[in-house]
């Protein structure tokens, strides 16, 4: 193996940073100088920000700035370029904490519930999980006048805002829980407080065990005590806190919203006025049926007990608001759960998929199931769970609908087919059911009742949401098509990097933005890892610093990237990174390198990368004179493939460790800035699965050919020399479509010959469809077409390639199909019947059929032999093949004519040929019976019967007879 | 019945093409000894055909009676059994396989056939030709491990089996295999040769056969004697009485072959390269053997290249050629031929006309 490539590619490299030498040298000036004084602009602004300026660098740092471009450029190196995050980003950092966090709830004011209010609410929530109270409610809104008492804001998908009222239920609530508790024994904390306090004890308890020094470790327990992971702790609870990209968010949540028709029995979509009119209609006229699914899915500890047992009181009854979900139900039957049942949320880790899906889940008013990848995940466990989150009402009517998540579903491949599998099952089972409902009549009560009876059975009633990193996993693909997919994207930097801010001014750890904004970058945006990290750091009492990054991240987060990503990596140029080259040029490249190595190693499927490279190299559009890159490139795949193989063929894979950097070189030689269009590979495996098919053709085919033949081929020589002169063979320019008698006697030879071609060949002709895709080069317009039946004619038939064969007139072909069916029975009945006596077996036949040859032409020569009984058939078949011909049966319709034909010969024959044995002994007999039946018959009743039997003498029945009864 | 085979001679006596050959064996065989053989040449040059007269003068007429038989054979590797299927056909005397069916199994199908022929070894009452004969087709596809395992039996059980071994080139059977048999070099017949057989079937088939013309087709042949037969049959179906410059109907893999050099030399870009790779695969599809590709491609661009590129290009090809029969997937080292000849001709182009 010759190593070129690589060396070629260090030329590239070195090639591109030759051309801007001076540049270089700035840079590391210009290094140098970034050096001495890290807390760059945003530094500053913090400075001005917060009250107490705290170097966040550990570097001393430097207010001043000598140079005016140097805070845009180092500024510009750390976030991303785009204008509106920066400015986004810059307001963030100037206004306080609270005004950020409003800025933020500007931005989602659609789905708003209290901007005001949602500040402080944050506090309390978080760190103390108490509820939260509403203390302003009623000041809010124009139709919350109308309601009495106090009132929740819930707001529409269109950011319509009503107001449903709710009376003073917390308080109540939570005496209501505690009296309940002091009576009935059961706990009076929730459980979650419990689980830590017994954790904290725990915790403390080991600690105590395991340090010795006690006073030293006093202190880290009392942190310890107070702390949980900084990720849990400042886990969005609420929608508007999310990070995750909004337009993802909202459709998420859009998604789930189409549920509640179906969920909740309540039409939300519609059109605002509608809701508010039948809102207000239905809060003034009907007061007391307050578990309105509007107000239980907006707050989540309303509904009373006392209005629980009103509901269970109606239930029964058709309450009042029953009928009205009824009505609506019917109303809006179209516009029930959502086209696609099941959403798809997939991204890479660390992007806030599982907190979205509970987030909004919650949001919506739905009971989170999740079912994890640590979980049982057989396929009838799972089941199981399905069926019971997705199809049961609960009945504790204290909770609310379950809403199932499945988290991880593309992570273990068998078992996690389970999971995929149920899901489909519900699916497709309720596509039909809906089919087969469109069918039935729109039936009132009774016919929604009755359908969902049966909808109890199979349909899906609750949103399933699946989680995956992969969308591309193979376990995956059945589902892709099935459901609603979302692709995560990064969020912003500059989100990231508030949310950070936010969390570390809450924790008082000193950090500067660009800092922080180096953490966010180097962990892709991975906010658990970027939390995870800081916390470890203020454990450690370090700050965050810059320059050892890569050392002070903890867990680098393993990812692998679908083979998209990395196609698109290997094919394209970043442009993040020119910018970043003006800076450090040598250690970008190698930052590069790295990133791509590791990249293409976490992969792993080098065969599929090299594929995908392979399939999309030609579309790139790169400057190649004289081709000198492709050729460098196909050279580099070719190594690749042998590498590959030698690898397999050894077992030795850790050699194809070494896979990656070939990948790499490529994308030195053809990455370019501009987006490639990436398709997946699909050219290659196209071709392997259609050359397997037509060897498995060409294999059946030598398998039907007499082995005396077939022998002297292999299926290479077939498709190399034989097919192309086969066909010519076949389809003589000089057979006419006449009928036999009217043939010269030279071209009933050529017409025997061929058909004993066809014969010894196995070919036959075949009715087939007239599929546009099998018509081949024939281009006649049959609706059924004769084709040759081991499809042979596909063999030569390449794409935009013109065969001159000729092709044979159909009726010619029905003719050929006739008289190689004929002459295959003809073979086959002489081999069966007589072997070693084949030759007068023919003889037989042909005195039988009273034919103009003479005896004499039998002989051992072949060719005569085959000519001879095809000759014969033309003479005595010309009314059956006209007939055939009329008839266009095709092959069917020739073969049943020609069977029981040659059929019947042998048999008479062999009847007559038994006759001649059975003669001698039956005569006289049988002419004895007849001539003197009846006459016997009165003399035998007349006369004793005389019986003596002898064995093995004769099975004749013995009387005496008279010789005049003879001579009668 | 094709030509081919009406006319193929069952007979070493009737043999046409490579007398010698056929004559040697012939002594071989009457002299009561005989060893393994390798027989190896190109395609289309009458190994089978000599084989199986071979055969025929070992065993007589018995040899020809044969039977296809789709066994499948459980073989015990180790820990596991193995199911492994294949054609054979057989004689009372003989068996005929094609092991690189069984693809990487191939090594336990050989062995296995040849433990059970030893084990049924026939016995003669005469007490002579105690042996079986396996004719193992297109060796050279047989796997390393498949030949290595098959040196050992080849010793073990000479005295029950000879082995039949048939391939085109001997460079892929190992060196201990090769040295075990005796080797039979089949070389493609002269196109005097050639010329013979056709006149031959000619004679009779009782046609009128010019001499221009039958120089044509042999030349339009190959030298593969298959190939030229059966051209000259579908010659004949074509039109007949034949003509000196009657047209002779090309294989119509070769043409497209050759539309694709044409493409190649109309214009060198990615672009054209990734229509010449669709058509690559067509070829590839429809089975024909990418080392066949290769050098058909090479032979039809050489016929369009000027003199003083013809060496390089030559050497290229067989660089590719190489590394083709080292990798797996040929669609790359084919197309890496392409690139690699139309950036030389590219370049070549822009030196010569600017």
């Amino acid at each position: 193996m010759d190593m070129e490539f690589p060396d070629a590619a260090e030329l590239e490299w070195l090639e591109a940073n030759a051309s801007y030498p001076d540049e270089e040298e700035d840079d590391l000036e210009f290094d140098d100088d970034f050096l001495q004084q890290p807390p760059s602009p945003s530094g500053s602004e913090q400075i001005t920000s917060q009250p107490d300026p705290k170097p966040t660098l550990s570097l001393p740092p430097k207010p001043s700035l000598p140079k005016p471009q140097l805070p845009i450029n180092s500024r510009k190196r750390f976030l991303p370029d785009d204008p509106e995050s920066l400015s986004d980003d810059r307001n963030a950092v100037v206004i306080t904490e609270e005004k950020r966090s409003r800025v933020e709830d500007n931005d989602e004011d659609w789905l708003r519930y209290s901007p005001p209010k949602q500040p402080e609410e944050e506090e309390p929530m978080v760190v103390e999980q108490e509820l939260e109270e509403e203390p302003e409610e009623k000041i809010l809104a124009k139709y919350a006048l109308e309601i009495d008492g106090d009132c929740t804001p819930v707001t529409g998908l269109d950011g319509e805002r009503v107001y449903a009222k709710i009376c003073r239920v917390e308080d109540e609530r939570v005496k209501k829980l505690e009296v309940k508790g002091y009576s009935t024994g059961l706990i009076q904390e929730p459980v979650r407080v419990l689980m830590q306090r017994v954790e904290r004890d725990q915790f403390t308890k080991a600690l105590e065990a395991s340090s010795e020094d006690l006073s030293e470790a006093n202190v880290p327990i009392g942190a310890v005590v107070t702390e949980q992971l900084w990720v849990d702790k400042y886990a969005p609870s609420s929608f508007t806190e999310l990070l995750s990209d909004e337009q993802t968010n909202r459709q998420v949540l859009m998604w789930l919203k189409q549920w509640d028709s179906c969920v909740f029995g309540v039409e939300i979509k519609s059109t605002t006025d509608d809701v508010l009119s039948s809102l207000k209609r239905h809060s003034l006229a009907v007061q007391h049926p307050r578990r309105s699914s509007k107000s239980s899915f907006g707050n989540s500890r309303e509904p009373r007990i006392d209005n629980e047992k009103a509901h269970n009181d109606l239930h029964p009854e058709n309450s009042d608001s029953d009928r009205i979900k009824d009505l609506w139900d019917k109303k809006h039957r179209k516009g029930g759960p959502p086209e696609q049942k099941i959403l798809l949320l997939c991204g890479p880790p660390g992007l806030g998929k599982t907190t979205l899906a509970h987030v909004a889940a919650q949001h919506c008013g739905y009971r989170v199931v999740e079912i994890n990848a640590s979980d049982d995940r057989s396929s009838a466990s799972i089941e199981a769970k399905i069926h019971d989150v997705v199809q049961m009402n609960s009945v504790n009517a204290d909770s609310k609908p379950k809403c199932l998540v499945i988290d991880e579903i593309d992570g273990a491949l068998n078992d996690g087919k389970g999971a995929v599998e149920v899901i489909l099952k519900l699916v497709s089972a309720e596509r039909k059911l809906r089919a087969g409902k469109e069918n039935e009549p729109e039936g009132g009560n009774a016919g929604k009742k009755s359908s969902k009876k049966r909808h109890h059975k199979t349909s899906l009633l609750r949103p399933v949401i699946c989680i995956c990193n992969d969308l591309y996993a193979p376990a995956l693909r059945p589902l892709r098509q099935v459901a609603r997919v979302h692709i995560f994207v990064q969020p912003t930097v500059s989100r990231v990097v508030n949310r950070l801010k936010y969390i570390c001014n809450r924790e008082r750890v000193k950090t500067s933005s660009i800092a922080l904004t180096a953490l966010a970058e180097y962990t892709d945006c991975d906010i658990r890892s970027c939390l995870n990290t800081l916390q470890f750091l203020n454990k450690k009492k370090e700050t965050l610093n810059v320059l050892e990054l890569s050392s002070q991240v903890v867990g680098r987060k393993d990812a692998t990237r679908s083979a998209f990503d990395i196609w698109k990596e290997i094919l394209q140029k970043r442009k993040v990174k020119q910018t970043k080259k003006s800076f450090n040029c040598f250690s970008s490249v190698s930052n590069d390198f790295e990133t791509l190595h590791s990249l293409i190693s976490h992969r792993g499927d080098y065969d599929l990368i090299f594929d995908g490279i392979h399939e999309n190299i030609l579309q790139l559009h790169y400057t190649d004179p004289v081709m000198q890159k492709t050729v460098q490139c196909s050279d580099i795949l070719g190594c690749s493939d042998i590498f590959h193989q030698y690898t397999m063929r050894t077992q030795h894979l850790s050699l194809q460790v070494y896979q990656s950097p070939l990948a790499m070189s490529i994308h030195g030689l053809v990455a370019q800035i501009g987006k490639p269009i990436i398709e997946w590979p699909k050219s290659f495996q196209r071709y392997r699965t259609m050359s397997i098919e037509k060897k498995e053709i060409l294999h059946s085919w030598k398998n039907k050919i007499p082995p005396s033949i077939s022998r002297h081929l292999s299926t290479k020589s077939f498709v190399e020399d034989l097919i192309s002169p086969f066909l010519h063979i076949l389809s003589p320019s000089t057979l006419k479509p006449v009928a036999l008698h009217l043939l010269s006697e030279k071209e009933k030879a050529g017409l025997a010959q061929l058909v004993n071609t066809m014969v010894s060949y196995a070919t036959t002709y075949k009715n087939i469809k007239s599929d546009p895709s099998l018509v081949m080069h024939h281009g006649a317009s049959d609706v059924s077409m004769l084709a040759l039946d081991p499809p042979i004619g596909e063999f030569i038939n390449f794409k935009g390639y013109d065969s001159c064969h000729i092709v044979l007139a159909s009726a010619v072909k029905v003719f050929l199909v006739h008289e190689a069916e004929k002459q295959k029975i003809l073979q086959g009945s002489s081999n069966l019947h007589s072997p070693p006596t084949g030759a007068e077996r023919q003889d037989v036949l042909r005195c039988e059929n009273s034919s103009t040859m003479s005896k004499a032409s039998v002989s051992s020569d072949k060719t005569i032999h085959f000519r001879d009984p095809s000759r014969q058939k033309h003479y005595d078949l010309p009314s059956t093949s006209s007939q055939n011909r009329r008839s266009a049966g095709g092959t069917t319709a020739s073969g049943k004519v020609g069977l029981p034909e040659r059929k019947k010969k042998p048999f008479a024959d062999s009847r007559s040929f038994f006759d001649r044995f059975r003669k001698p002994s039956d005569k006289t007999p049988q002419d004895n019976d007849h001539a003197k039946l009846k006459q016997k018959l009165e003399e035998r009743d007349s006369r004793p019967l005389l019986f003596k039997f002898n064995e093995g003498y004769t099975n004749a029945v013995k009387r005496p007879v008279r010789i005049r009864e003879f001579l009668k | 019945m094709l030509w081919v085979d009406k006319y193929r001679p069952k007979t070493l006596d009737k043999v046409i093409v490579h007398q010698d050959v056929a004559q040697n064996l012939r002594k071989l065989v009457s002299e009561g000894d005989c060893p393994h053989f390798l027989f190896y040449g190109p395609s289309g040059s009458g190994k089978k055909t000599l084989i199986m007269a071979l055969l025929r003068q070992i065993f007589g007429p018995s040899a020809d009676k044969v039977k296809v038989e789709n066994k499948i054979w459980k073989v015990d590797a180790g820990t596991r059994t193995i199911d492994v299927e294949l054609t054979t056909l057989s004689s009372t005397h003989h068996v005929e396989l094609n092991p690189s069916d069984a693809g990487f199994q191939d090594r336990y199908v050989v062995q296995e056939i040849i433990k059970e022929m030893a084990k049924n070894r026939p016995i003669d009452t005469k007490g002579k030709k105690g042996f079986k004969v396996l004719v193992l087709n297109e060796v050279d596809k047989l796997s390393r491990e498949a030949q290595h395992s098959l040196r050992r039996t080849m010793e073990k059980y000479s005295a029950s089996c000879r082995l039949i071994l048939c391939s085109n080139s001997s460079s892929k059977v190992t060196e201990a295999v090769r040295s075990r048999c005796l080797n039979v070099r089949i070389n493609a017949p002269m196109e005097e040769e050639i010329v013979s057989v056709l006149e031959f079937i000619a004679i009779k088939e009782g046609l009128q056969f010019p001499q221009g013309f039958a120089a044509r087709i042999v030349e339009k042949s190959n030298r593969n004697l298959r190939r030229a037969v059966l051209t000259f049959e579908s010659c004949r179906v074509q039109q007949y009485p034949f003509t000196n410059n009657q047209t002779i109907p090309p294989m119509d893999w070769e043409q497209y072959v050759s539309e694709i050099a044409s493409d190649i030399m109309k214009e060198q870009s990615p672009k054209r390269l990734f229509e010449v790779r669709g058509k690559l695969y067509e070829l590839l599809t429809n089975c024909i053997p990418p080392e066949i590709i290769l050098k058909r491609l090479l032979f039809e661009l050489l016929k369009k290249l000027d003199s003083e590129l013809k060496h390089e290009v030559s050497n290229w090809a067989a660089h590719y050629e190489h590394r083709m029969r080292l990798g797996q997937k040929a669609i790359f080292h084919l197309e890496a031929f392409v690139a690699k000849f139309m950036s030389i001709y590219k370049s070549f182009l822009i030196s010569t006309f600017g």
